[in-house]
């Protein structure tokens, strides 16, 4: 299990740098065209070959992996803030709070994502630009995924508040926020930190179906989702298998956050 | 039981209503709500006109368009889809049964599959059989359900059977913690120390504490087959709510992908919530 977790922290640190230096390891940008020569075989100067438009495949992948490999992690810390401060403020009040909290939670449960997701692109104008596409998608990405979090938080805070050294310190006069950020907060971190991990590969998978179905992150802006749309072209798949790159990229990525999430959950 | 029944009704009309209201104010927030392809009839009177655009004022009053919108869904009135023109009820007629059926194949498999595995990793203890299992979950679990779904239409597989294989990374790694939990308990190593065998420990020490929260699964489970049907039924083509769905998105027409969200929240309120009765009664008959 060792050389899988080595081996899982290795793809990690090399996605990071992928996207970090894609500005290096891509021959051109990602928008760019090569009108002379759409749908290239792969080759020295264009790895991946080219996609319908003439845009390179390996610059598109590196971006694609750029936005949907940061802007994830960005989404999964922004539902955990969500579900820190409503599980949170759930477990240390109590009493209607925390029943009015619970509907809250199980109301975001019960809806399903996806059909959320793609409701929620509907409404947005037709002439939507890709950088909106894309903080539109993450962020209700972020807005919709903190519920099953929250109940977990909840439950520690609760937990929390019934336990020894939180009677003292509210026998010894803390309380409302000093209790929060002395006693609740650092124990509840292991827990948060969890959530936030089990976030990431979650996100990075919606986004992926959305784009697949052309409802995620708008052209000419690549994500991981998004090349997954070229994956349609079945008949092409065959004699060009470096198509499936961004579906093997993708799944590796996310197997790797699933290895190490195991460690993290027992962690926590 | 009383007490636990009229708080589940509770709970489940109060999740409706937050969700209708939710539906009604992203109808009226969407973008050309207070339009009509009316207007543009060259055939209607400017009076005619007038009055078109009047109904649409009125119901720019959020909570007045709530309350219409609500009283129209007590009678059953679901509404009629802008894109295609026909009563949302009787869509849902049509498209309803195609995704319950590839639902209910799905969740049959993928709970076979999951309960199989999780149970032949405890009671065998093969590490070639964990491997397999672990390594069967790990990649289908880091699968987009789109991709798979395209793997299915390549291999001309049932697209319910993708759906299967997305649910059952779920069902087994749960299963397989809480057998291993369940097994780690003090009656349990002692039936063991006692000579009982693998299936017998399983059988009548390790199940009984299991079997209620494997109840509880099930409504989880229905929620997250629901959730990988939509891309499934898109690119293999079924013609089922989730591809409903999805024409409806990119047709922009809201009422339609409104109601019929609402529609699958109140299935999967209600599955979750007659699965948490079951768990109930269960622990209850069980203690």
């Amino acid at each position: 299990m060792k050389i899988v977790r080595s081996t899982a922290i290795v793809v990690l640190v090399l996605a990071a740098f992928a996207i970090l230096f894609a500005n290096h390891l891509a021959p051109a940008g990602y928008e760019k065209q090569f009108r002379e020569i759409p749908q290239a075989a792969a080759s020295a100067h264009h790895l991946l070959g080219t996609d319908d438009l003439g845009r390179d495949r390996w610059a598109r992948l590196l971006f694609g992996m750029r936005v949907s490999l940061t802007l994830a992690p960005l989404a999964a810390f922004f539902t955990t803030v969500l579900a820190g401060l409503v599980g949170g403020i759930a477990g240390y009040c109590g009493g209607w709070v925390e029943r009015f909290c619970k509907l809250l939670i199980d109301f975001f449960l019960s809806v399903p994502w996806l059909f959320l997701l793609i409701t929620v692109r509907a409404v947005l104008p037709l002439n939507i630009s890709p950088q909106a596409s894309v903080a539109v998608t993450f962020t209700s990405l972020g807005l919709l995924g903190w519920a099953a979090s929250a109940r977990i938080i909840c439950s520690g805070a609760k937990e929390l508040m019934k336990s020894e050294f939180v009677w003292m310190a509210r026998a010894a006069g803390f309380s409302g926020f000093k209790l929060i950020r002395l006693h609740l907060l650092p124990n509840l971190r292991g827990a948060l930190f969890a959530q936030f991990w089990i976030s990431i590969p979650v996100f990075i998978i919606a986004e992926a179906n959305l784009g697949a179905l052309g409802l995620g992150v708008s052209e000419p802006l690549p994500s991981l989702g998004s090349l997954l749309r070229e994956l349609q072209d079945a008949v092409m798949l065959r004699p060009e298998p470096w198509r499936l790159l961004p579906l093997a990229v993708l799944i590796v990525v996310i197997s790797s956050f699933q290895v190490l999430l195991n460690k993290q959950e027992v962690r926590a | 039981m009383l007490r636990f029944v009229s708080g589940a009704v509770l709970r489940l009309v109060a999740l409706m209503l937050m969700a209708s209201l939710a539906g009604a104010m992203l109808m009226r927030i969407a973008p050309g709500f207070s339009s009509d392809d009316q207007e543009l009839n060259s055939g209607l009177s400017a009076a005619s006109i007038r009055a078109v655009r009047q109904a649409h004022l009125a119901d720019s009053n959020i909570p007045r368009f709530y309350v219409q919108y609500l009283a129209s869904l007590v009678r059953g009135d679901l509404g009629t889809s802008r894109s295609l023109n026909q009563p949302v009820k009787e869509l849902l007629r049509e498209r309803l049964p195609v995704t319950l059926w590839n639902l209910a194949i799905a969740l049959a498999i993928g709970w076979l599959l999951g309960l199989a595995l999780a149970v032949g990793a405890q009671t065998l203890r093969w590490r070639a059989l964990n491997f397999l299992a672990n390594g069967l979950s790990g990649t289908f679990i880091s699968t987009p359900a789109a991709a798979l779904a395209l793997v299915f239409l390549l291999l001309r597989l049932p697209p319910a059977f993708a759906a299967a294989l997305l649910i059952f990374p779920k069902i087994y790694r749960y299963t397989e913690n809480l057998l291993q939990q369940s097994s780690e308990m003090p009656h349990v190593l002692t039936a063991r120390a006692k000579g009982a065998g693998p299936l017998r420990v399983l059988a009548w020490h390790v199940a009984p504490i299991a079997l209620p929260q494997l109840i509880a699964l099930v409504g989880v489970s229905i929620s997250i087959g629901i959730g990988v049907l939509l891309p499934i039924e898109v690119i293999s083509d079924v013609a089922g709510i989730g591809q409903l769905a999805w024409q409806a998105a990119q047709a922009r027409d809201l009422p339609l992908l409104v109601n019929l969200t609402m529609i699958v929240t109140f299935v999967t309120v209600c599955a979750t919530l007659i699965s948490d009765g079951a768990q109930r009664g269960l622990t209850r008959s069980a203690a």
